[in-house]
């Protein structure tokens, strides 16, 4: 999984944009990260981050999900991290976020929150 | 008349080749027997046709110094009968070591007039020989009556001493090669007995155990014992046992107790309720005055904490190097009064060395026969204070088998083995750039791969490491910049050790402090990882003075997943 190239698409669904990432989310290009998922909420007020293919994420970009989802509530949008992986849940009940910001299994699930 | 004489030599000397003749024959089948007793039988029969006696029996001496007819041959069987040193013609031969002649049965003193009364017989005339050794008379061969109704001569009696040397001789050789024989079985059992015993010791057990048990034996048996087992708990179980006496007795009764103890432990129960336990247990079957000391205890590896209960055994011991501490027994030995009660203490052990020993060890004697004693004892574990744990009981056990054992002694050492050197795993040099996180993780991950670090725990120790990195390139050196990180892990035992290392300038570590994490804000999270995850950490200023260190400790446990 550590040989998974990093990527960060964002995918527009009509009423619904995805962000898709993949690799290791650190320090070296979480700002990228933060700025697509802001961008996505911006032109749209509901996105999920689709995460499976994540296999490492630091609290760089633990910041950057919880500042999409404080973004998303504060403009009465939603925000929802979808399909997050092993490592990315680890990350997330070590912080102790995986109560607060709502998870979903699939897209089709988080479209319909 | 001029015959008589010479038929009375001529005879004289035909009756002496006749009885040479006739002890040479008994003398080649008592020292040819293989069955002593029936080749005696016989004997007897030949001796009396030969003395041309109504009567012959064999007596021997018993265990208890008492004479007894053990053949005899005659119109009345006296097989059985017992006679008192001193007593009687039989007793008189053998307290004096002198042949008895006795010519006239009824008059003579020596006689011992109830036998005849009791068997009906009449005793008119008798001889009675010796069995003579070099330690004295072990009996006595008699005969009696002439069957031609004459007396005996002094003759006869000489010839009766005569055959006497060579039963005395067999009979003799036949106690000595069966005694022989016992002295070798009992040896044999000694040896089972005591291979039983050994068999109940644990076994020695190597890859760092804390704990290492020897038990001298004074004897082939021992009264002593010592035991230790793990808890499904990971605890450490362990027990020292001196059961009073010595000899079989002590041994059975150390067999007992020493499963007893074991059984009552096997549950991890407070050493205090363990010790009552057995005690009850004990003082329900001891009798005739026996009891056991002993000592009980639970030992926490992962804390170093040891918790002991003792039954009025000799004083625990601490080590500190050349530092010692004395526990005394909590409550008296086992199997005295059902109602004792025990205490129990508890002792932070950490890198300290416990002994418990049995009395054996302090009164172990020197040349002077004076005994070691506790402060003896003390000085020779503190000659051998720089040694490990192992060599340094062995050491000890070298030094008191230069002086000389009285008792069993036993010693148990408990003690963690001393740390292997700390080793590096990984050190690695890399410049403060975010982008370099990635290939630092990968060689992160495969060093605790290496150190056999279960998945989950590995994950969650490089996400640490990597926010210590990225915290040091964002706070410390301020966002990017050509300066270095240089990043090491070492292992001591279950320990690993981090290290990060930074050129910066030096910052306050009081201002490092981790944000609570049920405070859902984006930043600060690393800090707050680093605390929740390792057991201890700090940032200390660099070696030279310059940059900072921050120190990571995570003790882990192989081969189990948190």
């Amino acid at each position: 999984m550590s040989g998974t190239a990093n990527e960060c698409v964002s995918e527009n669904l009509g009423d619904y944009v995805v962000v898709r990432l993949k690799g290791e989310v650190d320090l070296s290009w979480s700002q990228q990260v933060r700025k697509t998922i802001l961008d996505a909420l911006g032109e749209c007020g509901k996105v999920g981050v689709e995460l499976s293919q994540v296999s490492y994420i630091d609290s760089s970009g633990i910041a950057a999900l919880v500042e999409g989802f404080q973004n998303a509530r504060t403009k009465g949008g939603k925000f929802g991290l979808v399909a997050a992986s092993n490592p990315v849940m680890s990350v997330l009940q070590l912080a102790r976020l995986d109560k607060v910001c709502p998870l979903f299994a699939s897209i089709e699930a988080a479209r319909g929150a | 008349m001029n015959a008589m004489p010479a038929s009375a030599s001529l005879s004289a000397g035909a009756d002496e080749r006749r009885a040479l003749a006739f002890l040479a024959d008994l003398s080649q089948a008592l020292a040819l027997s293989l069955d002593l007793r029936e080749t005696l039988d016989r004997a007897l029969t030949r001796i009396a046709d030969f003395m041309q006696a109504e009567a012959a029996s064999l007596f021997l001496l018993d265990a208890a110094g008492v004479l007894e007819c053990r053949i005899c041959v005659g119109p009345v069987d006296i097989t059985g009968l017992k006679v008192e040193i001193g007593q009687g013609v039989v007793g008189r031969a053998v307290a004096e070591n002198a042949t008895q002649v006795v010519l006239d049965a009824q008059t003579d003193a020596r006689v011992n007039a109830s036998v005849d009364a009791e068997t009906g017989f009449v005793s008119r005339s008798m001889l009675c020989a010796p069995l003579s050794t070099a330690q004295g008379a072990i009996g006595a061969l008699e005969v009696i009556n002439r069957r031609d109704g004459g007396l005996f001569a002094q003759s006869d009696a000489e010839i009766l001493r005569l055959i006497a040397a060579p039963a005395a001789l067999a009979i003799n050789n036949a106690r000595l090669v069966q005694g022989l024989v016992e002295q070798q079985r009992m040896k044999r059992e000694l040896e089972l007995a005591r291979k039983i015993q050994k068999s109940l010791l644990p076994k020695r057990r190597r890859d760092d155990f804390p704990i290492i048990g020897v038990n001298l034996p004074a004897h082939e048996i021992s009264g002593d014992f010592y035991d230790y087992f793990d808890l499904p708990d990971g605890r450490i179980a362990f027990i020292v046992g001196d059961v009073s006496g010595k000899g079989l007795d002590a041994a059975f009764l150390m067999v007992r107790a020493a499963s007893l103890l074991r059984w009552a432990g096997k549950s991890g129960p407070s050493p205090a309720h363990w010790l009552t336990e057995v005690n009850v247990e004990l003082c329900k079957t001891m009798t005739d005055g026996r009891f056991l000391c002993a000592v009980v205890g639970l030992y926490e590896r992962k804390t170093g904490t040891v918790v002991l209960a003792s039954a009025g055994f000799p004083p625990a011991l601490l080590q500190d190097d050349l530092h010692f501490e004395e526990f005394p027994a909590d409550g008296p030995p086992l199997g005295i009064i059902a109602e004792a009660v025990y205490d129990e203490r508890r002792i932070e052990l950490g890198r300290r060395a416990l002994y418990l020993f049995s009395d054996g060890a302090t009164d172990i004697r020197d040349e002077n026969r004076q005994t070691l004693g506790a402060d003896g004892l003390r000085a020779l574990i503190a000659g051998h204070a720089t040694l490990g744990p192992e060599p340094r009981l062995r050491a000890l056990i070298n030094d008191l088998k230069h002086l000389r054992l009285v008792d069993d002694t036993t010693f148990l050492l408990l003690q963690e083995p001393a740390g292997k050197a700390a080793h590096r795993v990984l050190e690695l040099e890399f410049p403060a750039q975010p982008a370099e996180m990635r290939a630092v993780r990968a060689a992160l991950r495969a060093a605790l791969d290496g150190q056999e670090v279960a998945p989950e725990l590995r994950d969650r120790l490089v996400l640490v490491v990597d926010e210590a990195c990225t915290n040091v390139m964002r706070h410390a050196y301020c966002g990017f910049c050509d300066q270095t990180i240089t990043l090491r892990l070492n292992r001591e035992r279950d320990m690993l050790a981090f290290e990060i290392a930074d050129h910066a300038p030096a910052i306050d570590p009081a201002r490092v402090k981790p944000r609570d994490l049920d405070d859902c804000r984006p930043g600060g999270l690393g800090v707050a990882f680093i605390d929740s995850l390792m057991d201890e950490w700090r940032i200390e200023p660099g070696r030279d003075g310059k940059g900072n260190v921050l120190h990571m400790r995570k003790r882990i446990t192989i081969g189990e997943h948190e």
